[in-house]
């Protein structure tokens, strides 16, 4: 029996080999098919895992295909250092929407990553109540009543406290400085994922039980709870002129969402260096792609959906 | 000498519950989640540079950028394979026909034509559930990982085999590899060899040699000596009898060895995703991030049949060898003419794959994954929607009643009164060798500065087992008295045991919100297949007599179970109990994801946020050192029950 597994295997690799060989011989569809056309090349884009960045980073990919005949690839990975060093490494071009603030540095410095400009859309972060919270304690949306209210938000989890539910991981969070800075009775819970976020605030306004959590602008949620923007929680400005002092920081600044691109993007000068160079929309571009995302269309289609509804703006991208 | 050790267990407990009351909030170690320690500051600058020096650094321009590029393009030869368009191509160099086409030959040719059809059909469900494409690719990364694997796992268990030297350099080795939990490894690797391909294979490597190392060695050190003495007498060089006695003897155990390789690279397939591997990970981990439930599912029911084709197909090769009766004449003519005759077939498949584009390209319009999803989606929507309520009612009640009480005694108490009581537990359970042991690992978690977020990870990993081990134990004890229902439960626990454990995070996020007990139910359910499989072995194994001649006796079920089932299982339920701590941990740790908190949190943001790099890194080894400290202690209690 010994004998005819070896000689099993033999066959099977024969086959196989065979098989290969046969292919390599063979005329494959692709010859007629024909591959990727046009002056543009291939090129990959980072997908993030919010909802916005989907829709801005469709959008693009879908503009690039059709209008340029590029080859895009789209991989999804996590934002920050991790994209960065793919991008040092070449597997990754372009980053459609960072909110890091600069946290790129030590790759732009080393010219392995390359600023692309402002893509259009600010970023607002921030803390915000259950929508609900608002008409009952209209009050609760000034922070130094907060306290007052903290015996509310308590859960099993925050201590004795109330729990504050930050936002994921990666993102820009400063929540323990908040709580420290403002001296608020209140323990910060790391939700981890925007998707615990939505569960969290769409639940809240449901069953109407307390809530604070992170939130920002542009984000899908908005569409759900058209009330959420009302119930944003106003810290005193903080002073952000002076990094130093920004570490008794009291709230989140707003931010233009900058693009990154990688140096052989930058270097190639392709049309797509252009196309992602000149990509600009607004919150209200993105929360409609985002938004049809989320009601159940796919990306492609959300995306080709808006493009074929703004082909000026597109034009503009493409220097038309 | 047993009364007294529980009275000192009893004592220690009650000694450190005194103490961590007296000295509650005392030199706790807390900081917070953004503050770096000097050495972590330090550990995060050196990550820092190293990322700048990849490009400059002779290490990194001979040895680990040739590895990545090498492993990066093999992989990616496979890949285009089967799985991604090749070069200058728009579709694969084998279409999905192609590729059904030959694995059906290969496992109808080493093994029956039932697990051919059985692997035909599971493909076929893989693409009818819109992942013909990442479960190519998820195949191509076992494929490699596992190949790779083979080529350093095998030569290495020969030699671990034949010299004992050998094993006890590699053994500690091979342990550490398997309590590590997969999330810590990743952060080291991805900062060496970036995220990609060779990150990921790499990591899986890590996952999946021990497991050929340690096969291969015991195939080879558990052999039938007489033939070798024979060999040897008859003046065989050590190689000649290496090469035509000890190898071909310990072939099939061998292949026994690959078939667990390809199930340990396998369950990687979805961690991978984390350090960028294409395939079935993808779609699992955006469905976590987008909590699309249905999604989730889909790309989780891919990537189970995918490991039951993948173990079916090995452990068929390797078994078909059991059968003593030789086949007859006519036997062999059909099974020659049947193999030629689907060889052909596979050829033609991959000539069509290659010319037809719709045996190319999996037709999008064959699907079933709408309706997969959808079923998925309502099923959680209905309990979410009426189940929460005893949900949320059960965690808090967990929360309130062992939770917060376990998690204020070791996180609030001070920090030299944990350690000291860790130390004692280790010293009466374990002896003064591993209480020493536990005694430098704890302290160095002291040194790295993460003592508290140590002890949020400590507290839910002890809840989780306790629970995991109360459940385990019951349904441990019911499948190893009944063979009725260990068939029933059987194929729940396979399957429980290959389903990613992101997979439920999703649902387990819904019913329990973003808390540390998301992470402990998540943790619980990855448990208990093994410790039920463990203590249901361990009940079968008690000799019968005994069984007997207690029920002759005229005990009860409920004193046979427990005055003589369970004594005589204890060993096996203590290294069940050390599985399921490690398995609880490494599933804890994930929790970082859904709001556990804990060392794995930092672990995770330790990802993303460059300022907090070094603390993840260290977090990553705290979280190894916590295991450490478990399997030791465990280990040394099962030693000394025996």
């Amino acid at each position: 029996m010994k004998s005819l597994f070896g000689r099993r295997s033999a066959i099977v690799t024969v086959v196989i080999a065979a098989a290969l060989i046969l292919s390599g011989c063979s005329k494959s569809v692709n010859d007629s098919a024909g591959g990727a056309s046009g002056d543009c090349g291939s090129w990959a884009i980072a997908m993030h895992a919010w909802g916005g960045y989907t829709a801005s980073a469709q959008v693009v990919a879908e503009v690039a295909k059709q209008e340029l005949g590029c080859t895009i690839t789209q991989t999804t990975l996590d934002e920050g250092p991790t994209t960065y060093d793919a991008m040092e490494a070449g597997t990754i071009d372009v980053v459609i929407e960072d909110w890091g603030g600069g946290r790129w540095k030590d790759w732009t410095d080393r010219g392995a990553v390359v600023e692309a400009g402002e893509n259009g859309n600010i970023g607002i972060i921030g803390m915000y109540v259950a929508p609900w919270m608002v008409e009952k304690y209209p009050d609760i949306t000034d922070s130094k009543n907060l306290n007052k209210y903290a015996a509310l938000f308590k859960t099993a989890d925050s201590g004795g406290k109330g729990a504050w539910f930050e936002g994921p991981a990666g993102y820009t969070t400063i929540g323990e400085k908040m709580v420290a800075a403002n001296k608020l009775n209140f323990k910060v819970i790391f939700s981890g994922s925007e998707a615990a976020l939505v569960d969290g605030f769409l639940n809240a306004e449901k069953n109407k039980t307390p809530f604070i959590g992170y939130a920002w602008q542009p984000w899908t949620l908005h569409s759900k709870l058209p009330t959420l923007e009302a119930a944003r929680v106003n810290f005193p400005a903080n002073d952000w002129s002076d990094p130093a002092k920004a570490s008794g920081l009291t709230d989140y600044p707003s931010t233009p969402l900058i693009k990154l691109i990688s140096k052989k993007l930058n270097d190639a000068n392709d049309p797509f260096t252009s196309l992602v160079k000149n990509f600009k929309w607004t919150n209200a571009d993105q929360n409609g792609v985002a938004a049809d995302l989320e009601g159940g269309m796919t990306a492609e289609e959300a995306a080709k959906k808006w493009i074929a509804a703004n082909t000026a703006t597109v034009n503009s991208w493409l220097g038309k | 000498m047993k009364v007294r050790k529980s009275y000192l267990l009893l004592a220690s407990v009650t000694v450190w519950i005194l103490l961590g009351r007296l000295l509650h909030g005392k030199n706790t170690l807390q900081i917070d989640t953004y503050e770096n320690t000097s050495f972590t500051s330090f550990v995060g600058q050196k990550a820092l540079d190293l990322r700048g020096n990849r490009t400059e650094s002779p290490a990194f321009i001979y040895f680990f950028n040739p590895i990545r590029g090498a492993i990066d393009g093999f992989v990616q030869v496979i890949r285009n394979l089967i799985a991604v368009p090749a070069p200058n191509s728009v579709i694969p160099v084998i279409g999905w026909l192609g590729v059904v086409g030959l694995i059906a030959f290969a496992v109808y040719a080493t093994s029956q034509w039932r697990t051919a059809l059985l692997s035909v059909s599971l493909l076929l469900a893989c693409g009818a559930l819109g992942m013909w494409q990442f479960t190519m690719d998820s195949i191509a990364m076992t494929l490699a990982a596992v190949l790779l694997s083979l080529a350093v796992g095998i030569p290495l268990g020969i030699w671990a085999g034949l010299s004992d030297r050998v094993l006890k350099i590699v053994t500690p080795f091979l342990d550490l590899a398997q309590i590590l939990p997969t999330l810590v490894y990743m952060a080291p690797i991805a900062l060496v060899f970036m995220i990609g391909a060779a990150s990921a294979t790499i990591a899986t490597m890590i996952y999946s040699i021990p497991i050929a190392i340690r096969i291969t060695s015991h195939a080879i050190r558990n052999l039938n000596q007489s033939p070798i003495e024979a060999a040897e007498s008859m003046g065989s060089t050590q190689k000649q009898t290496l090469t035509k006695v000890q190898i071909p003897m310990a072939k099939q155990m061998i292949v026994l060895g690959i078939n667990q390789t390809v199930m340990a690279a396998v369950s990687f397939v979805v961690v991978a995703a984390l350090i960028g591997a294409p395939g079935l990970g993808k779609p699992v981990i955006e469905a976590l991030i987008i909590r699309n439930v249905g999604q989730g599912f889909v790309a989780g029911f891919a990537v189970v049949f995918l490991a039951i084709l993948l173990d079916r197909s090995t452990s068929a090769a390797a078994k078909r060898q059991d059968s003593f009766i030789p086949p007859t004449e006519k036997q062999i003519k059909i099974k020659r003419i049947t193999l030629i005759v689907s060889a052909v077939l596979a050829v033609i498949s991959v000539f069509l794959s290659r010319t037809m584009l719709w045996a190319a390209v999996w037709p999008k319009e064959v699907t079933i994954a709408p309706q997969v999803a959808k079923v998925t989606n309502n099923a959680t929507g209905w309990i979410l929607e009426n189940l929460t309520i005893f949900t949320v009612g059960f965690k808090d009640l967990i929360s309130y009643s062992i939770l917060n009480p376990l998690e204020s005694q070791l996180s609030a108490s001070p920090w030299y009164v944990t350690v000291a009581m860790i130390v004692a537990l280790a010293l009466i359970i374990g002896g003064v060798r591993t209480a020493i042991l536990a005694f430098v690992l704890a302290m160095a978690i002291v040194v790295s500065g993460l003592w508290y977020e140590a002890m949020l990870t400590l507290t839910q990993t002890i809840v989780g087992c306790l629970l995991t081990m109360i459940v385990g134990i019951a349904l441990g004890i019911w499948t190893g008295r009944n063979d009725r229902a260990e068939r029933v439960l059987r194929p729940f626990l396979d399957a429980g045991q290959t389903l990613p454990a992101f997979v439920y995070l999703v649902p387990m996020l819904g019913l329990f919100g973003p808390t540390r007990f998301t992470a402990i139910a998540t943790g619980i359910v990855y448990a208990i297949p093994v410790v039920v499989k463990i203590v249901c072995e361990g009940i079968r194994a008690v000799p019968h007599s005994l069984v007997e001649a207690a029920t002759a006796a005229g005990s009860t079920t409920r004193q046979i179970i427990t005055k003589v089932q369970l004594p005589a299982a204890k060993k096996t339920i203590l290294l069940a109990t050390n599985q399921g701590l490690i398995y609880v941990l490494a599933v804890v740790v994930i929790g970082g994801f859904v709001g556990a908190g804990g060392l794995g949190y930092l672990v995770i943001v330790g990802n993303s946020k460059p300022e907090l790099q070094g603390k993840g890194l260290i977090a990553g080894a705290a979280i190894l050192l916590l295991g450490v400290i478990f399997d030791r202690i465990m280990q040394a209690g099962a030693r000394r029950s025996s």
